[in-house]
């Protein structure tokens, strides 16, 4: 196994054994570890407390005691959290973060006190008008508050060195990220679409600051590489996430390369920056009210749709694929905009619905074949 | 001469066809994937064209079983291969509804009659061949005999269940309330046809429509599509092979630029 193969193997691995990975990383970091729940959340800030946080997307996870709490018309992302809280698998960490973007997520912020008490909750809302200087002061707020609870449970005080640290450190990981994601087309063979997110997933369960010298040392192995020849249908992927293992298996079989992402669970957590200037906390206020094309934080301008169709453009794609996650409806209001633009712009697009676990992948691998021999 | 296999969830089709692209041997057994269906039908086909199977240059598989059936040389899409021949059918298609056994699908065609866009029901059995098998079963008659009971109905009958399950229950009750089985057969016909056009109105069906699969052997429920879609839909001449066409037509040109 060449160098290459082992950072990216150790990164799937990570992916893959999610609870195995953290409370390695715990024992690595000697830091007690935050549960975050989609779709956005304080990381620095939890950093900044000497604490490491932890994504908490899902998995695969039979449900059965989250339907006390959940209807079947939930999203599987949110029944299996609540489900695997139930089970005890969150036990090891010190709290969870769930931030109320969507019905789903405030009716769990309601039910998690009696469903999994032992498992303290550190509830957030976002600001709708996220841009308006009364919704960023507020925003201010909320991040002030969870600062608080976060010091308690670190048993420490944050300092605006500390979270400016922290928001360095981030910025690192997301301007890498950045440089990652753009190199994905020249080595699409070694990052293909199951590598390519699995890497990407990894970061969720291991310090960031040690992540993000695992990806620039992958980088740089990879840039001594000859690039690799791209045979196959390049496409743009948006949604919230792109899982299972047979879906993305399926996209590999048929040649098909994310040369760039709008998932929720990737390019949305690291294409926005923070300002350079203000408070850090004002700063990472601001890091929310400049981000867009994002269903889950309100844009009255839409501009979802042109944003996909300048990724298409800037990455001479193919088409977009659209990973609708089942009973998500921030994504499903966002759809039949975004669609007519797609559309008019003449670009071919894909909808596959998905869940977290799907029994059967047959259709779904029928259709991303049939759109692979569409395009051809 | 090249053949052609689509193995369907409920039955097997497969079609040989000759360089001059002319049907030579077409068969079609009504068991799936993962039966003696697709083999069945091979067999029948090559005795209908009178050949054996060192006769055959190329051969594609598509349909629902294609992933498992390893004695073809090339696997393609159901969607891909019904585009395909249902085009060479009649070349101004433009767009094609296929209701299969399980699945249904709604396939626009460019000028060329290749694939511009498609759509598929999830996974459920709503608007499929398998929905029209479970109303039948409950009506005590054969699927075949399902569309000529729904030409003596009466009085409008409306389903309101999508899901084939309820649905069931449904009819059930409705039958016990003493609703006919002439209108319920129409009521049920009249349930998939509002399915698929609801599948249909997510890319738009442009004329003109051409019915493929089992299902458009069924007039009740063309007759039921025709009246929620508001367009004319052809079906076409032995619309169960169409698929299987599809990949003999593929197994044909890929032969074709090979050699």
């Amino acid at each position: 196994m060449n160098r290459i193969e082992k950072i990216i193997s150790a990164l799937e691995e990570t992916a893959n054994h999610p609870a195995k990975a953290v409370k390695a990383s715990m024992k690595e970091t000697g830091k007690k570890a935050v549960g975050c729940f989609p779709y956005y959340t304080p990381d620095e800030i939890i950093y900044a407390a000497g604490l490491l946080p932890v994504g908490l997307w899902g998995g695969q996870t039979d449900i059965k005691l989250a339907d006390k709490y959940l209807q079947s018309f939930c999203c599987s992302i949110m029944r299996i959290n609540v489900e695997q809280g139930m089970k005890g698998m969150y036990d090891f960490l010190s709290a969870v973060i769930i931030p109320a973007y969507c019905d789903t997520l405030k009716c769990i912020c309601d039910n998690w006190h009696v469903a999994v008490p032992q498992t303290y909750l550190i509830p957030m809302v976002y600001p709708q008008h996220r841009k308006i200087a009364a919704g960023v002061a507020y925003l201010i707020d909320e991040y002030k508050r969870v600062q608080k609870e976060l010091e308690t449970i670190a048993g420490k005080k944050i300092t605006e060195k500390d979270l400016e640290d922290s928001i360095a450190l981030y910025e690192d990981y997301r301007e890498t990220m950045r440089h990652f994601t753009a190199i994905v087309s020249r080595y699409s063979k070694t990052l293909n679409a199951k590598t390519r997110h699995l890497i990407i997933k990894a970061a969720y369960f291991m310090d960031k600051r040690l992540y993000a010298i695992k990806i620039k040392e992958l980088m740089e192995e990879l840039k001594r590489l000859p690039e690799e020849k791209l045979d196959g249908i390049k496409v743009v992927v948006t949604g919230i996430l792109a899982e299972t293992d047979a879906l993305l298996d399926a996209f590999v079989q048929n040649k098909i390369v994310f040369v760039a992402d709008d998932l929720a669970h990737e390019s949305r957590q690291f294409r926005t920056s923070v300002r350079s200037e203000g408070t850090a906390l004002e700063r990472l206020a601001y890091r929310i009210a400049d981000h867009d094309g994002c269903s889950l934080l309100y844009d009255e301008e839409k501009k979802h749709g042109q944003l996909l169709i300048d990724l298409v453009r800037e990455n001479h794609a193919d088409g977009v694929v659209v990973c609708m996650m089942k009973f998500c409806n921030p994504e499903e209001f966002d759809y039949p905009i975004y669609k007519k633009e797609l559309e008019v712009a003449g670009i071919p697009m894909l909808y596959l619905e998905i869940e977290q676990k799907m029994d059967s992948a047959e259709q779904i691998r029928t259709r991303i074949q049939s759109f692979a021999e569409m395009i051809k | 001469m090249f053949l052609g296999i689509d193995i369907g969830s409920s039955s097997s089709k497969a079609v040989i066809i000759n360089a001059q692209l002319k049907i030579l041997g077409k068969a079609v057994f009504n068991t799936g994937a993962g039966t003696q269906g697709p083999e069945k039908a091979v067999g029948a086909a090559f005795r209908e064209a009178g050949i054996s199977g060192e006769k055959i240059k190329f051969s594609v598989v598509t349909g629902y079983g294609r992933m498992t059936y390893d004695k073809a040389d090339k696997q393609i899409t159901e969607i891909t291969c019904h585009a395909r021949g249902a085009a060479h059918m009649i070349p101004s298609a433009r767009t094609v509804i296929d209701i299969g056994g399980q699945d249904a699908k709604v396939i626009r065609l460019d000028k060329d009659g290749k694939v511009e866009n498609f759509v598929m029901n999830e996974k459920c059995a709503a608007g499929t061949g398998r929905f029209l098998e479970v109303m039948a079963r409950i009506l005590d008659c054969s699927i075949g005999n399902l569309s000529s009971l729904s030409e003596n109905a009466s009085e409008e009958i409306i389903i309101s269940n999508t899901c084939t399950v309820f649905a069931e229950s449904e009819v059930i009750s409705q039958l016990s309330s003493g609703a006919k089985r002439e209108n319920v057969a129409q009521g049920a016909h009249k349930a998939v046809a509002k399915r698929v056009a609801g599948l249909g109105s997510r890319i738009g069906l442009a004329p003109d429509v051409v019915m493929t699969g089992g299902v458009a052997l069924n007039k009740g429920v063309v007759a039921a599509l025709e009246k929620e879609t508001g367009q004319k839909i052809t079906v076409v001449e032995n619309p169960q092979i169409i698929g299987a066409i599809g990949a003999a037509l593929y197994a044909w040109e890929t032969a074709s630029k090979l050699s």
